[in-house]
This record gives structure tokens, C-alpha cells and sequence, in this order.
């Protein structure tokens, strides 16, 4: 006979830091997915904040012809670093925060697969980070080569000055907490599922992390290589970039090798954020689940494709291939749409304000793929390529899919990730004036770009005709940066609002986040229900419900 | 009522779809004007006809957003779940299909014009040069001889001279940074890259002065490097090699 010792029990309040120091040290050195994941965001949105009012600055000084209070070069530097910011320093690390802290959970994983590199990356990323925007703080300024740092402007000759290589390793230190991140995911997510958790099980959210993780890694080790190459011709005079060996070409070729891979890191997982959200407000599965898998890999794999098409005026790539590619790319995304619309189609739609940012990215994403359809086509990019049009062609692509999309993540999660509500109401007026914002601003350059005004002027002639468009964007912009303000107060307000005290909020959950505490516990989840569909926590709170259309 | 209310919002929102396509007969540059070149010859109509398309599919996907947003909402009549619908195989095998013949059409036109374009003949009339550099642009005419240059600096921005009706062949280069040659009227650019010669074709249809710029960042006086297109006469275009091939003798 055996005999068993009794289990010590294990008074969690025991453990709890019991000062503001020690929570603290409790996060910076916390090996808790969730709590990596959250300085991930706090840590990205100061970004989005910076680079925001970088993009004020922009604004302003656009407002009217002259310079007024800004000089050429700090212009430059300004829309170098809110390029490098939004995309580097904001939208790609605010993946990686929604996905380790929602991802393990989707999947029903304790944490991810490498705790503390999981951490490691985020200090890269916050090191780098701060390393490239640092360059504000040096004599010569930040750098001035525009995000894109197109060779040979960017080289010690045209470019001097050490807020350039600040840049240049800032990003490529930076760049390996992101590969190290898509690592983490792909390993979690191919070894940590739990029982019963198939590929075709998993949530949207969570596939898309693992085919961006996948992007990561075939995208930013070539712009490592690529930084550290610039930064050896910066630094020990090599000719890596020099023109005379085709360095300006070769450059761009892998600059957009990499760029054109990051549209899709930084779409991708937004995608999935909306279509974690739609299901839970219509009370109805995904619509298409398996064909919108099959053309979020075909949007992957075309991704790799369409690099060139950034180059279609550069006259030395084969246009009719990146042309078809890049049109081909509109398939799948067509075929996204019409799994959202399918899923909101006759289903009973609630607008809770997760729900209405999700609206507000169909329709601005929408109009942002349409001008993507006309931008592919190289005799309509050579009319207005590089100019407005482009720039308010790919504000309504990323700020629509990221920024839009990540407000409805945090309405939809915060109850997960604080056990609170926000408050609805301000959560409408945030969203409304935001909407408005940006569509002032950014409405407006269409025009602009067609008119002939090139991206990254930091002046126009009183004559030119910009004026009063340029005027409209900076009122827009205005408008935009005051949304935030509704945000702030609800965040600040709601603070101490009581717990929801329950797994699903909303009522109408599908993926496993939804079938554990909110916040989770340590390791997640104290009991796993059965998985059987790709609605397990549907499944476990409405056991009744059947799917059809088999 | 909802069969009334349904219907007048099918009004409501066809309304401007019916104004996109009853626009067909007659559209407008949508921001271009005709017969300014050769490109604009070639590039214009598809300009018009890709915006209709879009227009087409982006209304129509937009009212399919709106549709369900309006009428599919939760009522306490219609009961807690609707039908848990999750796959329609015809439907998915259309809405696969419908995109993929839009842009094969789109694909047909754009790869039959960018030929156009891009295609470099042997019955140029004249040759220029177009030598962008930090800030500003050279011109060069080398009927007028090896030294008929004009340059301009970022105060005084250069004009391009250029006769109206002949095809121009147009040497791009730089020796420095990459800048980019933009006539935003004649819906044109090119990237003067170091190291490579670019060129282009295309004439100029229509006598009148129109806005050049350099569209790829070049450093810090980027928003200065300027120019004017001036489509001249033939014989005022001759006149102007002569003046140039004078002052440089």
C-alpha cells in the first residue's frame, strides 16, 4: 500500500511583491509571457506617441508654404525617425506584445517556448530602439536618409555623422529581438499546443503569428545583413553600396526584400486581430475558417514575390512579373473581405466598441487595398509613385489594419489583460474622433500625390496649389492627435472599475483565451476545457449551439 | 417595415455607385489632363478605367460591409444565436474567382501599356540629357554640341526645354545620390541612379510650361530641386539649340 504525503499548500499571497519597487523588478526580470507581452505594448504605444508627434511636427510645418520653424535637415530627420519609429519601433513589437500575450493562450500553452529569450528580445528591442532614436541627442541631429535609407545618400560621404550609424545599429540590435521573438512564436506554437489543439483548431490571431513569425525570419535576417553591411561602408570605407559596383540597385533590392515582407509582419496579425473580433460580435464562426487560412498563406507567400514593385520607376526590374505578383496579392486579400463579410452576413451583430474599430479598418483597409490595385499597376506608379498618393496610400494600409485594428485589440482584451472594462462610451467618442481624423488627414493627399507634390518635401511654392489641401491634412492631423485624449481618460477612469469577475465578458468568446480567468493565472489556466472545434471556449459556455455549412 | 426601410436603403446606397457608372460616357482626367504627352496618351485611359473598376468593386464590397453592420443586428425577436453557418463552398469558389478575373484584365492592360512606355526606339527626333545631382539639375542637348549644358542650383531651378509633337529620348543619370526625374502632368518619373543609365521616350503634345520634381530623397534641400518643362515650338526649338550651341562655342 502507498501512502501519500498530503500536497503543501501554496498561499499565492505569499509570493506577491508588496511595493511598487519590487513589482517593478518583479516585471522587468519576469519570464511571464503575459508580462513581457504587456511592457511590449506599454512599450510600443510611448512609441506610437512619439512617432505620432513627430508626424505633428510634419504637419506643421507643411501647413503653409515657407519654412516656418523647422530647418531642411531637421525636416528630414523628423520623417526619417516617424517612418523608423511607426514601422520598427511601433507596429512590429506591438505584434509581438498582442502575440505573446494572446498567442499562448490561444493555444493553451503554459508560456511560450523560450521564457527568457522571450525577455531578451524585448530588451534588444527596447536597447535598439532607443539607440536609433538617440541620434536626436548627438551634435549632427538623428538621421536624415529617410527610413528607407536608400544607398548612397546613406553612406559616411552624403550622410556623416554619428546619428546615421546610431541608426543603422540601433535597428539591427533591434532587429534581432524580432527574429529571436519569431523563433519563440514558431517553436511555441509547433511544440506547445495542448491536447487536442490541431493546426486546423487553432484561432486566426494565432495562425497568423505563426506565418508572420515565418515572414520575420525570411525578411529581417536580409536588412540585418544589409545594416551591417552599410554600417561596415559607414564605418571601414568598404564599397558594399558603392554605385560603382551597382550599389544603389543592389541596396534597394534588399532593402525591399525586406520592406515589402514587414507590410505583411505588420498586416498579418492585425488581420488576425479583426477576425478574432468579428466572430465574438456576430455570434457566428468565422466564415470560410480553412480558405481564410489557405489565402493568408498565399498572401505570405506572394509577399516574398512583390518586393520590386517599390522600384517600378527605378527602370531596372522586370516589371511585368512584380506587376502580376503584386496584383495576385489582391486575390487572397479580396478573399479575407469576403470571409468578414461572411461572417457578419445574417448574423446578429452587436457594436460594442471592439466591433466598431473593426468597422473602421474594413472600410479604411479597403480603400487602402483598392489605391494598393491601382499603385501595382507600373503605368499608373510611374504617374504618381513617391509622391502623396503614396503616402496616403500606405497610411490608410497601415494605419488602418495597425492602428485601428489595435484599438480593437485592446478594447476586446482588456477585460483579459486588467479584468476591466473601459467604459463604452468614451471607447465611441475615441473611436469617431479618431476615424474622423484620419480621414481628414489622410483623405486629402490622394489628391495631393495626383497634383504632383513628392513625398518627403519639407517645402512647396506658394503657387504649386498644395496650400489648402496641405491645410485640410495638418486640421485632419489636429483632430487625430486630440482622439487620443478621450483614450487616456478612459484608461485613467476605469482603472478601479469592478472586475468582470468572469472567463468571457462578451459572452460570445470562440478561442481558448475566453475559457480562463480574467486576468489568466500564472500559468494560464487552471483547468483546460475539451477541444474539439476552433471554438473551444464557444463550445464550453453555449454546449447546445451547432455549426452548420459543412 | 424592414422590407420598406431595406429598400430605401438599396437606393441609398446604389445611389452613388449609379453616379460612378452613369460618369462612364463622359470621365474626366480624374486629376490628369489629356493629350499634355505621349504617356499620358497611353497611361490615361487606364488611369480612368481602373478608378471605375475600383469604384465598382470598392462600393460594392463597402455597401457588403454596411449591409450586415445595418440590418443583421441583434434583436431579442430573432432569439440569442443565429444560424452557426461556417462554410458555403460555391460562394467561397466565386468570390476567389470574381478577384482573380479582375486582375487578370487589369494585368492585361497594364502589361500591354507599360510596354508602351518603356519602349526605346531608333526614331527619337532629339536627345537630352537629364543629369539630377545635390540640388538641383543639368540639362543637357547634345545636337547643340558636348558643352550645351544648363544648370540649375536650388535658388534658380533649371528649365527643361523641349519641342512639342517629337519624340525625345532621355538619358537619366546621376553621380551622386539617387533623385528621382518627375513630371507629375505627363504622368512620368524615373530614378536617376549612380552607376546606371536610365532612359526614356516620350514626346511632348502640348505648347505651356509645367512643374518638374525630384521624387526621391536626395538630402537636405530635396524639396528644392526643381524644374520647369517648357514645350516650345519646333522652330522655337531650334532656335534654342542655336542660342545654346552660341553661348557655349
Amino acid at each position: 500500500m502507498t501512502t501519500y504525503a498530503e500536497r503543501p499548500t501554496i498561499n499565492p499571497t505569499m509570493t506577491d511583491p508588496s511595493s511598487k519597487g519590487k513589482n517593478f523588478v518583479k516585471w522587468i526580470t519576469s519570464t511571464d509571457h503575459k508580462t513581457i507581452g504587456y511592457m511590449y505594448l506599454i512599450a510600443t504605444f510611448g512609441w506610437f506617441l512619439v512617432g505620432g508627434l513627430l508626424a505633428l511636427f510634419l504637419r506643421a510645418e507643411l501647413t503653409r508654404p515657407g519654412m516656418q520653424f523647422l530647418s531642411n535637415e531637421q525636416y528630414n530627420q523628423i520623417f526619417t525617425m516617424h517612418g523608423t519609429i511607426m514601422l520598427l519601433m511601433f507596429a512590429t513589437p506591438l505584434f509581438v506584445g498582442f502575440a505573446n500575450v494572446i498567442m499562448p493562450l490561444q493555444i493553451g500553452a503554459a508560456d511560450v517556448a523560450f521564457p527568457r529569450l522571450n525577455m531578451l528580445s524585448f530588451w534588444l528591442f527596447m536597447f535598439g530602439s532607443i539607440t536609433a532614436v538617440a541620434g536626436f541627442l548627438t551634435p549632427g541631429g538623428a538621421a536624415s536618409f529617410g527610413w528607407t535609407a536608400y544607398a548612397p545618400l546613406a553612406n559616411s560621404t552624403y550622410s556623416p555623422g554619428i546619428g546615421g550609424d546610431l541608426w543603422v545599429m540601433g535597428l539591427a540590435v533591434s532587429g534581432l529581438g524580432t527574429i529571436l521573438g519569431g523563433v519563440n512564436f514558431i517553436t511555441t506554437i509547433f511544440t506547445m499546443r495542448a491536447p487536442g489543439m490541431t493546426m486546423f483548431r487553432m484561432s486566426i490571431f494565432s495562425w497568423n503569428v505563426l506565418l508572420t513569425s515565418i515572414l520575420v525570419l525570411l525578411a529581417f535576417p536580409p536588412l540585418a545583413a544589409a545594416l551591417l553591411a552599410l554600417e561596415s561602408d559607414r564605418l571601414f570605407g568598404t564599397h558594399i553600396f558603392d554605385p560603382a559596383n551597382g550599389g544603389a540597385m543592389l541596396w534597394q533590392h534588399l532593402f525591399w526584400f525586406f520592406g515589402h515582407p514587414e507590410v505583411y509582419i505588420l498586416a498579418l496579425p492585425f488581420f488576425g486581430i479583426a477576425t478574432e473580433i468579428l466572430p465574438v460580435f456576430s455570434r457566428k464562426p468565422i466564415f470560410g475558417y480553412k480558405g481564410l487560412i489557405a489565402a493568408t498563406i498565399a498572401i505570405s507567400a506572394l509577399s516574398v514575390a512583390v518586393w520590386a514593385h517599390h522600384m517600378f520607376a527605378s527602370g531596372q526590374v522586370l516589371l511585368p512579373f512584380f506587376s502580376f505578383m503584386t496584383f495576385l496579392i489582391g486575390v487572397p486579400t479580396g478573399v479575407k473581405f469576403f470571409n468578414w463579410i461572411g461572417t457578419m452576413w445574417r448574423g446578429h451583430v452587436t457594436f460594442e466598441t471592439p466591433m466598431l474599430w473593426v468597422m473602421g479598418f474594413l472600410v479604411t483597409f479597403l480603400f487602402g487595398g483598392i489605391t494598393g490595385i491601382i499603385l501595382a499597376s507600373p503605368p499608373m506608379d510611374f504617374a504618381v509613385s513617391a509622391s502623396y498618393f503614396v503616402v496616403a496610400h500606405f497610411h490608410y494600409v497601415l494605419f488602418g489594419t495597425v492602428v485601428f485594428a489595435m484599438f480593437a485589440g485592446f478594447y476586446f482584451w482588456w477585460p483579459k489583460f486588467t479584468g476591466r472594462m473601459l467604459n463604452e462610451r468614451l471607447g465611441k467618442i475615441h473611436f469617431w474622433t479618431l476615424f474622423f481624423g484620419f480621414h481628414t488627414t489622410f483623405l486629402i493627399q490622394h489628391w495631393l500625390g495626383i497634383k504632383g507634390f513628392p513625398r518627403r518635401y519639407s517645402d512647396y511654392l506658394a503657387t504649386d496649389g498644395f496650400t489648402g489641401m496641405n491645410m485640410i491634412s495638418t486640421v485632419g492631423s489636429a483632430l487625430l492627435a486630440l482622439s487620443m485624449i478621450p483614450f487616456f481618460v478612459n484608461v485613467w477612469i476605469t482603472r478601479k472599475s469592478p472586475l468582470v469577475n468572469c472567463d468571457d465578458p462578451w459572452g460570445y468568446g470562440s478561442s481558448l483565451e475566453w475559457a480562463t480567468s480574467c486576468p489568466p493565472p500564472r500559468h494560464n489556466f487552471l483547468t483546460m476545457p475539451r477541444i474539439r472545434s476552433e471554438r473551444p471556449a464557444f463550445d464550453l459556455h453555449h454546449p447546445h449551439v451547432k455549426t452548420e455549412g459543412h | 417595415m424592414s422590407a420598406q426601410r431595406r429598400s430605401r436603403a438599396l437606393v441609398f446606397l446604389a445611389a452613388p455607385l449609379t453616379l460612378a457608372l452613369s460618369g462612364c460616357s463622359n470621365v474626366s482626367g480624374l486629376g490628369y489632363e489629356e493629350g499634355l504627352s505621349s504617356v499620358n496618351d497611353i497611361s490615361l485611359s487606364l488611369w480612368q478605367g481602373a478608378w471605375i473598376a475600383a469604384a465598382v468593386v470598392g462600393i460594392i464590397t463597402f455597401v457588403l460591409i454596411i449591409w450586415p453592420a445595418i440590418f443583421h443586428r441583434a434583436k431579442a425577436s430573432k432569439g440569442e444565436f443565429p444560424k452557426q453557418t461556417q462554410y458555403n463552398i460555391p460562394v467561397e469558389i466565386a468570390y476567389t474567382i470574381i478577384p482573380l478575373i479582375i486582375v487578370a484584365v487589369l494585368f492585361y492592360y497594364t502589361a500591354v501599356k507599360q510596354e508602351k512606355i518603356v519602349e526605346k526606339t531608333s526614331n527619337y527626333a532629339h536627345e537630352i540629357t537629364v543629369n539630377g545631382f545635390q540640388w538641383s539639375w543639368q540639362f543637357g542637348y547634345p545636337e547643340a554640341g558636348p558643352k550645351a549644358l544648363v544648370t540649375g542650383t536650388p535658388a534658380q531651378p533649371p528649365t527643361l526645354v523641349v519641342p512639342v509633337g517629337q519624340r525625345v529620348r532621355y538619358t537619366i543619370e546621376s553621380n551622386d545620390v539617387v533623385h528621382g526625374f518627375w513630371i507629375p502632368a505627363f504622368m512620368i518619373q524615373m530614378q536617376n541612379l549612380p552607376g546606371v543609365t536610365n532612359s526614356l521616350e516620350f514626346t511632348a503634345n502640348k505648347i505651356g510650361t509645367y512643374p518638374g520634381r525630384c521624387n526621391i530623397l536626395c538630402g537636405r534641400n530635396h524639396a528644392q530641386m526643381l524644374f520647369t518643362v517648357k514645350v516650345v515650338s519646333v522652330a522655337d526649338y531650334k532656335a534654342y539649340l542655336e542660342t545654346l550651341k552660341a553661348s557655349t562655342a
